[in-house]
């Protein structure tokens, strides 16, 4: 998926990702490129200033920590990103459900004369 | 992989982190904390290149291109961020460099150009004025600086050549001085911050480009003039011509050693 759609998505994905516990930023990116098979990659520097912009936020909370040998800095969701999460993901769930209403009608017409142009003579 | 402090020979790993230090901005801790997260990122990728099998190279190639480029991680446009001090120290270092050596090739124009003048004579170095375009007082003042002469064309001759002689000078002595500061600034700003904010060699990659284009401006000038003048007044464009070729090929291969492979 092209990663200039994902953009408008990436909060709430990261806000998801990090719903499923704490990481740092190579986790969450392996994270979220595994739960979506591979469909979402973006580059993955691009997640460093959402990260910060949601904990400036206060959606996010980090901690620096060593794991595996390394220092990482360790986000996690704070209370006030588990709301803005669940509001978050309300909202797109009413919007992908309208879309889909939408999109469904109007594929079921595109594909209707091919349908009938494909039959049987 | 090596490094050296220029930067010119590090890995590709190492080369992101110093552009990156070079375009975050905000406070020190925040441009440490990203720092110290986008490297443990990198290693963290190469490791997986590396666990898969890629050879070292390879594996920070593909590191660096999955994390995409450095306004990615700053979150700033990369053409609209504001240049960083150290960018800016690193352009004066340039424009002193080029702009010395520009010069002081002027200067040694000059020099080839006094050459010109004892072997050719002035005809060669400078054109007269067409007639008409100057005065008798024009040509009294020019007689008055060469008495041993009553052709005022002649002395016209000898004060232009002498003007050029004396603008060569200049540029020259200028030239120097210029590259005198290049030289102070460049041992007072020898951080690692101002030595990668542009890659190894910028320098003298401008400076060779320029001095070449310079060149080849000033021997199609004075190819033309000696096709369609019988050379008078050619041997100002020559010698700078030749000047510019000698500045290219200094620029050149100080390029070439800046960027030769770093021994293992």
């Amino acid at each position: 998926m092209r990663s200039e759609k994902l953009k408008g998505h990436l909060d709430l994905l990261l806000l998801s990702v990090l719903s499923r516990g704490p990481g740092h930023g190579y986790e969450i990116i392996t994270r979220l490129r595994d739960r979506s098979d591979g469909a979402f990659e973006l580059p993955e520097g691009t997640v460093y200033p959402a990260l910060h912009r949601l904990e400036e936020a206060g959606l996010l909370a980090s901690a620096w920590d060593v794991v595996s040998g390394r220092r990482r800095r360790i986000y996690r969701l704070t209370t006030a990103g588990e709301a803005a999460l669940a509001a978050e993901a309300n909202q797109w769930r009413e919007f992908s459900t309208s879309m889909a209403r939408v999109l469904g009608a109007a594929v079921t017409r595109a594909l209707r004369p091919q349908a009938a142009a494909g039959g049987p003579a | 992989m090596t490094s050296d402090i220029t930067g010119a020979h590090d890995d590709l790993i190492e080369e992101y982190l110093d552009h990156l230090m070079v375009s975050l901005s905000g406070s020190p801790r925040q441009v440490r904390h990203t720092m110290a997260e986008v490297e443990a990122h990198l290693r963290d990728a190469v490791a997986e290149g590396l666990a898969a099998g890629l050879p070292e190279s390879e594996a920070q190639a593909r590191a660096v291109l999955r994390i995409g480029p450095v306004h990615g991680v700053t979150g700033q446009p990369a053409v609209l961020g504001q240049p960083s001090a150290a960018m800016v120290r690193r352009l004066t270092l340039t424009v002193a460099l080029v702009g010395g050596a520009g010069l002081t090739a002027m200067g040694a124009a000059g020099l080839i150009g006094r050459w010109f003048l004892a072997v050719k004579g002035t005809a060669f170095l400078t054109a007269p004025w067409p007639p008409g375009s100057y005065t008798r007082a024009d040509c009294a003042r020019w007689l008055a600086g060469d008495p041993g002469t009553r052709s005022c064309v002649t002395a016209m001759l000898a004060d232009h050549a002498g003007d050029t002689m004396l603008e060569a000078t200049a540029a020259g002595i200028l030239g120097l001085l210029l590259l005198a500061g290049y030289v102070a600034l460049r041992g007072r700003w020898r951080d690692r911050a101002t030595m990668t904010a542009l890659p190894a060699g910028f320098a003298q990659a401008v400076g060779a480009v320029l001095a070449g284009l310079a060149a080849v401006g000033c021997f199609a000038t004075a190819w033309n003039i000696e096709t369609t003048q019988r050379g008078i007044g050619a041997g100002v464009p020559w010698s700078l011509g030749l000047s510019a070729t000698l500045t290219a090929i200094i620029f050149t291969l100080a390029l070439v050693y800046i960027r030769r492979p770093a021994a293992a």
